[in-house]
């Protein structure tokens, strides 16, 4: 049973590492939003900002949007005003709701409709796109550069028709009066990809020159928390290869940054939710992060200029893609020739091992209809690819005790030549044809299932908000933990105590069912490994009682799965279990003398 | 390249390993076996070398003497 236990302790290490790592990054490369900001205020509306405390340090959640609950109510006070405008044209799309607005052109209102903000009856859909201004922005704009200047903001467009829907494109007008026309034609497909195609026409008596373009701006107040495993921000794929390494304030320290490479695509990432542009096929438009000041930043693609001949149009063809980044979908559209479209959820190197386990996920979830139980039976799965493993870990510690006469009298032999030692115990394996101990290669091999299952489970939007006996959404920490206890009578336990009261039932599940499996192994130990074992479920209760119910409920499974196979093979093997209550009554009495 | 690969090796000797059980079926044991192979023959050959010993140190492998060659 020590394979057992090693796969335990190496998993926790592993943990501890990945928890560690986590903390010593936040600790050596800290956010320095703050200074920056500072330093950039240099107008009077930027230190009005500062001062009034909108941009000083954001706090920001795993899963993003607003936190300060001053601008959830000014967001939600100017959504109100910003919608009610009669230039509007609305979307309603299979998955996507909002409108166009006509002042611009452009797309600046995109709720999910099958992804809802929280888990209550009157939830609203996810909001991923807000007005200019209003303080969780982002929106999309299609424009162009006309003989250098750019068609103004406020100008309103004239659209032929109401809505924009799957089947109704929409097609937006405007007359810059000097000879050159300009439309936006936007259609919408069955999920989140928006086609965009811009044309320009020359009725004048002069050539024009015309430089068509395309962003993406956003705020970073609403962005999800920046995790080394999980990259949100900035992003894109260019010259062939994903790039996650921009963060929001790298653009900030040099004012602007322009990947090398042409860019398949290029925008905005938060952990579930994605607003990218897409160049023309074909062409290569220059690709550009910039920093705008007071948190807010634009992802541009600025096509080359052409010199458009009288009596000529041009025509330009991007795409928009604003949604969830839903594995299937995404990697639909990547096997449709957008390139590496799927490397937008950031599985990380790792993917070949992670994507099997999301695929049986989402299909034992199809299956039985409730993701808790899918997260458990794909527990009980991987648990039973391992129970060989087990049984012959037993198999040799049986044969073990048959050989542990014949071990003592070597011991006996030759106790002062270790080497010696060693070396006939090794003799006698061979001769008995035992196998001592399991080996290595079993315990390093489930640190990859772990953490290919923990990446999953973190990264994959088809976890979130599903619900599992007390728990609305498996995605988030267990709810039923003593801070919201306590809050129940009216207590608020401040942010850095969490750590003690953010214990939920799931980790003290999890303490407990680890604690029993310890209890069941023989204690061959030295005392200090002894120790380690008595403090380390609890250790991890606390350490695990931050994450994802999901990830606590597969642990706490595959811990009382490990106990259902113990019970299973030592009943297969009666001398052992009777060898090792001996053993430990012995040592009992040993520890009680010594005391 | 070589150098780091026996830290690893060194690393996981100084931490988990230490805490562990003995689970080795191989004298000499599998992180031994590789910073010596590493040592003797690089990175390439040696780390080749390494993941051979390790893929083979599993319950159905064999166990024993099995010194780097």
């Amino acid at each position: 049973m020590d394979n057992q236990r090693n796969v335990i302790i190496a998993i926790a290490l592993s943990f501890l590492l990945l928890v560690g790592w986590t903390s010593a990054m936040d600790y050596f490369y800290p956010q320095p939003e703050q200074a920056l900001v500072e330093d950039r205020a240099d107008t009077p509306a930027e230190q009005a900002a500062i001062t009034d405390g909108t941009s000083a340090t954001t706090r920001h959640t795993r899963t993003g949007g607003l936190v300060d609950p001053v601008l959830q109510a000014q967001e939600k006070a100017d959504l109100k005003t910003a919608l009610a405008s009669p230039d509007r044209i609305r979307i309603d799309a299979p998955r996507v709701a909002g409108s166009i607005n006509l002042r611009g052109g452009m797309i600046d209102d995109i709720v999910l409709k099958d992804h809802m903000e929280g888990t209550g009856d009157d939830s609203e859909p996810v909001r991923l796109f807000s007005p200019n201004g209003t303080p969780a922005q982002q929106f999309a704009q299609f424009g162009y550069l006309i003989n250098g200047a750019r068609i103004a903001d406020d100008v309103v467009w004239q659209a032929d028709g109401r809505v924009l829907t799957q089947d109704t494109p929409v097609t937006l007008t405007h007359d810059l009066g000097n000879g050159t026309k300009a439309t936006i034609r936007y259609s919408i497909d069955q999920d989140y990809m928006f086609t965009v195609e811009q044309s320009v026409a020359n009725t004048g008596a002069n050539p024009a020159v015309v430089q068509p373009y395309g962003y993406v701006n956003r705020t970073s107040r609403t962005a999800s928390e920046d995790l080394w495993i999980a990259h949100s921000g900035p992003m894109g794929v260019f010259a062939d290869a994903a790039d996650y390494d921009i963060d929001y304030d790298d653009i900030d320290e040099s004012g602007s940054i322009t990947p090398s490479g042409r860019a398949s695509w290029s925008g905005f990432t938060d952990i579930y939710w994605l607003a990218v542009l897409v160049p023309q096929d074909g062409s290569a438009p220059d690709t550009t992060f910039r920093a705008l000041g007071n948190e807010i930043y634009r992802a541009d693609m600025i096509y080359d200029a052409v010199t458009l001949p009288a009596g000529q149009a041009l025509t330009t063809t991007s795409r928009l893609y604003a949604g969830a980044k839903e594995s299937v979908v995404l990697d639909r559209y990547e096997d449709a020739g957008l390139q590496k479209f799927g490397l937008a959820i950031d599985w990380g190197w790792f993917r070949w091992f992670e994507k099997p386990f999301l695929w049986l996920l989402r299909n034992i979830y199809e299956l039985v209809g409730n993701f808790g139980i899918a997260i458990m039976i794909l527990t009980l799965i991987i648990r039973g690819a391992m129970f060989p493993i087990a049984q012959k870990g037993f198999a040799s510690m049986a044969e073990m005790k048959a050989i542990q006469p014949k071990m003592k009298a070597i011991q006996e032999k030759h106790k002062d030549d270790k080497q010696k030692q060693q070396q006939e115990i090794m003799e006698l394996y061979k001769r008995e044809k035992v196998n001592p101990v399991s080996g290595c290669l079993p315990m390093l091999l489930q640190i990859p299932v772990f953490f290919a299952l923990y990446k999953v489970l973190v990264l994959g939007i088809e976890m979130r908000h599903r619900e599992f006996l007390w728990i609305k959404d498996l995605a988030a920490p267990d709810p039923a933990n003593l801070a919201n206890a306590l809050s129940l009578v009216g207590i608020q336990v401040p942010q850095f105590l969490m750590i003690v009261f953010g214990i939920g039932v799931l980790a003290v599940l999890l303490g407990f069912t680890m604690w029993l499996t310890f209890k069941l192994n023989p204690s061959q130990l030295d005392p200090m490994q002894q120790q380690i074992f008595n403090i380390m479920p609890w250790i991890l209760m606390f350490v695990m009682a931050p994450f994802a119910a999901g990830l606590l409920l597969y642990w706490v499974t595959s811990n009382v799965l490990t106990l259902a196979q113990q019970k299973y093979l030592y009943s297969k093997h009666p001398q052992l279990r009777a060898s090792i209550e001996e053993e430990k009554a012995k040592k009992a009495a040993e520890a009680a003398k010594a005391g | 390249m070589k150098l780091p690969l026996i830290w690893i090796a060194r690393l996981w000797q100084l931490g988990p390993s230490r805490i562990l059980p003995a689970t080795c079926r191989y004298q000499p044991s599998c992180s031994q076996y590789a910073i010596e192979a590493l040592g003797k023959y690089g990175a390439i050959k040696g780390g080749w070398l390494a993941t051979k010993r390790i893929l083979r140190c599993h319950p159905w492998g064999g166990h024993g003497h099995d010194p780097v060659p």
